[in-house]
């Protein structure tokens, strides 16, 4: 096929975003339609699932916590791949962490958080219930609960975005949505074979630590190289449900690939608090799961069914 | 009219060594950059076998998340 990638660019959910889809010169106009699907589509998630926006459907419900509230299908979708990440992952990823963030110092901008000081937060507890009613498009958080749904709603947007652009081009060949690194990719690239995916080097910057290779599915990156705050930076935005505090060992990075992008990031939150034995051990018994495990002297670990040659790791996710 | 030909003529002497310059430092043609090369590799048995070679640039990166607004 002589194609090429049309690429869309765009920012939102406080990242950089990108829409690409395989086509050729005569596709322009059903490229750009599927671009903009892609774009709406996000704009949408955004405006239901952020906290930052008092108006979102998710803020509404952590106000309104103890009650019924009516809320948008997204928010359901999401509450419910939250809830399924969290009884997967043994309780390390909780989408019900947000006071115990907030209490860590993380309630505002992060360039305003470096020289906070975190404190515990007060009778807060992991696992407080999310009640999800479909037919009557309603949800309901357990009395004090909040939901920080972070990075998985980055990850379920990207996997929307992908269904969107489907939808607006029926024939389309291949595509790939980019949210800050959240990654959703579909049929093949302008070149055949696979999507060519690079990890980001966690100890330098600008560099790539491996290329991952993916047919179709998700991908997504967490750990404690960035966004670091608090006296001496000693701190991180990975809380870890057990404790309520920031987590303790772990990788400085892990990449999952997994068949969505909200299953990659849930999946990859968890594991960033874990051991490489703990680690090797949950991805042994997901196998619909693959990992690239950093360690902070910048070692890799292969974790699922990564074939790996030197730098180069070959990955296929669903 | 001698002045007037000489002011053409330093115009277009300019103008020829602004273009010889352009041309010498003009940059190299990003498409070739992504573009799949095909190669011919000869076997062991004398056999060819055409290869193509796919670009190692990436289609996009993934990092660490940044927290969701």
């Amino acid at each position: 096929m002589n194609g090429r990638l049309e690429r869309l660019e765009f920012h939102a959910m406080g990242t950089a975003c990108a829409a690409a889809v395989t086509m050729t010169p005569a596709d322009q106009p059903s490229a750009r339609r599927a671009g903009a699907a892609a774009r709406g589509e996000v704009a949408a998630c955004e405006r239901v699932l952020s906290r930052f926006d008092p108006d979102s459907d998710l803020s509404r419900l952590n106000a309104a916590a103890g009650r019924w509230t009516p809320v948008d299908q997204r928010l359901l979708d999401a509450l419910e791949l939250a809830l399924r990440a969290r009884e997967e992952t043994g309780g390390r990823f909780d989408p019900t962490v947000l006071p115990a963030l907030v209490a860590a110092g993380y309630d505002r901008s992060f360039e305003q958080l470096v020289t906070r000081t975190p404190r515990r937060a007060e009778g807060w507890h992991a696992g407080s219930s999310i009640e999800v009613d479909r037919d009557a498009a309603q949800a309901r958080l357990e009395a004090g609960a909040a939901v920080d749904l972070g990075g998985i709603g980055k990850g379920y947007a990207a996997g929307r975005a992908l269904v969107a652009m489907r939808d607006a081009w029926p024939r389309l060949a291949g595509a790939l949505v980019d949210l800050g690194g959240d990654i959703a990719v579909w049929g093949r690239p302008p070149e055949g074979g696979p999507w060519r995916i690079a990890v980001a080097d966690p100890l330098v910057a600008g560099r790539a630590a491996a290329t991952l290779a993916i047919r179709s599915g998700g991908v997504a990156t967490s750990g404690r190289n960035v966004r670091r705050f608090g006296p001496g930076a000693s701190l991180h935005h990975l809380i870890d449900p057990a404790t309520g505090e920031p987590a303790g060992p772990g990788p400085v990075a892990v990449t999952v690939v997994a068949p969505e992008p909200a299953e990659a990031e849930a999946h990859a939150t968890a594991l960033a608090m874990m051991t490489a034995h703990d680690a090797a051990a949950h991805v042994a018994s997901h196998p619909q799961l693959s990992a690239l495990y950093v360690e902070h002297d910048g070692h890799m670990l292969r974790l699922g069914t990564l074939p790996v040659t030197e730098r180069h790791i070959l990955v296929r996710a669903a | 009219m001698q002045r007037v030909w000489t002011v053409v003529l330093s115009v277009w002497a300019m103008l020829a060594v602004v273009t010889v310059l352009a041309w010498t430092h003009r940059p190299a043609p990003l498409a070739s950059q992504a573009a799949p090369q095909t190669v011919v590799v000869k076997g062991a048995n004398g056999k060819q076998q055409i290869l193509t070679i796919q670009p190692s640039a990436a289609h996009a990166t993934t990092s660490t998340s940044a927290v969701v607004r």
